[in-house]
């Protein structure tokens, strides 16, 4: 490019042509090689064919960012297991409502919850699964044993497919808590809602 | 003068080279053409960018990525509330969005225990169900500019 350059001005000079000053040495129609405007023509055509390509990589980006819906379903899960959790302890100590838990319908009585859903993608009362299990606490020793369930509420499905993992399979949380009594209580939640939130 | 090229042209040596022979346009129609592609060429790429801004701002405003949002933001308030409480959102954006025809106190409709947010006039929103078994009602205070949602025993 700069041998063309020079050979250029080099031949312009010896024409007789000498510009009059710098201005008109730069600017000169022959600074530049002959074939410079299809050149030019070519890199614009490209230069558009480079920004089509990005705004459908950001097009893209963006459908696929606000397409998506927002996963509130393990803050979901947490919230069960925060209701339950404290519907039967109160301050670090069983409130006497484990015992009475013995089936879904004293649960969902005894614990103010309500699975039923919006009537939506063929929706049931299949969207959540808890299992509530406790067991005696050994302090010296730091071990749980007889670990027994006590309460198991909705769709049972849900626990084998929360294994699989992957976003569009159900959403799953365990936690548990020890209380004075000695027990120790472990809350097991699983949260379908997939067409929503996946 | 396009004549006079013509005749240039034509005692050109070779049949081929008379149409890209160097003379056959005026001789000052390069220089002109720079700016004029140059221009062109500043003014496409402006129109690009601003299309693609205009994308960028009418897909994070929409109203039913307000819709879920709200929707789902509200559910999980009653969700982790507890009987008595009074809460209060602040949806100015959710506001500004709305269409003209949705009225403000049917922007969020609690039924049972499905929450609804409504910001067009088309479809029926979009709703999201709670689990907390509390007696829930909500409206819009106008003199604050935000909903209240009050959460007592059933």
């Amino acid at each position: 490019m700069n041998k063309q350059v020079k050979s250029t001005l080099l031949s312009v000079y010896s024409k007789g042509h000498e510009p009059q000053n710098l201005g008109d040495k730069i600017f000169h129609c022959n600074f530049f090689p002959k074939n410079r405007k299809g050149a030019d023509k070519v890199l614009s055509v490209y230069w558009f064919v480079v920004l089509f390509i990005v705004a459908g990589g950001v097009v893209y980006m963006v459908a696929v960012f606000y397409g998506a819906p927002y996963d509130v379903r393990e803050v979901e899960a947490n919230l069960l297991i925060n209701q339950i959790a404290d519907c039967v302890a109160t301050g670090g100590s069983l409130n006497g409502n484990l015992d009475k838990l013995v089936d879904e319908l004293t649960l969902l009585q005894i614990c103010k919850i309500n699975f039923k859903v919006e009537d939506e993608f063929s929706w049931k009362e299949d969207q959540f699964y808890v299992n509530i299990s406790s067991g005696d606490f050994d302090k010296t020793s730091g071990m749980i044993s007889g670990l027994t369930e006590k309460v198991v509420l909705g769709n049972s499905e849900l626990k084998s497919f929360c294994e699989l993992g992957g976003k569009t399979m159900p959403k799953c949380v365990e936690r548990s808590f020890y209380v004075s009594e000695g027990k120790v209580i472990k809350i097991f939640v699983g949260v379908k809602k997939v067409d929503k939130n996946a | 003068m396009i004549k006079r090229l013509d005749k240039k042209a034509k005692s050109s040596p070779k049949g081929h080279e008379k149409i890209f022979h160097h003379n056959f346009f005026p001789k000052n129609r390069r220089g002109e053409n720079i700016l004029t592609e140059n221009l062109l060429f500043i003014i496409l790429n402006f129109v690009f960018l601003t299309v693609l801004i205009l994308f960028l701002v009418s897909k994070v405003g929409n109203a039913a990525v307000l819709e879920e949002k709200y929707s789902k933001q509200i559910a999980m308030i009653i969700d982790s509330s507890r009987p008595v409480m009074t809460v209060a959102i602040d949806m100015q954006d959710a506001m500004e969005e709305k269409e003209e025809g949705v009225l403000e106190n049917n922007i969020v409709i609690i039924n049972e225990n499905v929450v609804t947010v409504k910001l067009r006039e088309e479809g029926g929103g979009y709703s999201y169900s709670f689990f907390n078994d509390v007696a829930v009602s909500s409206y819009f205070d106008s003199t604050k500019n935000k909903f209240i949602i009050n959460i007592d025993r059933k």
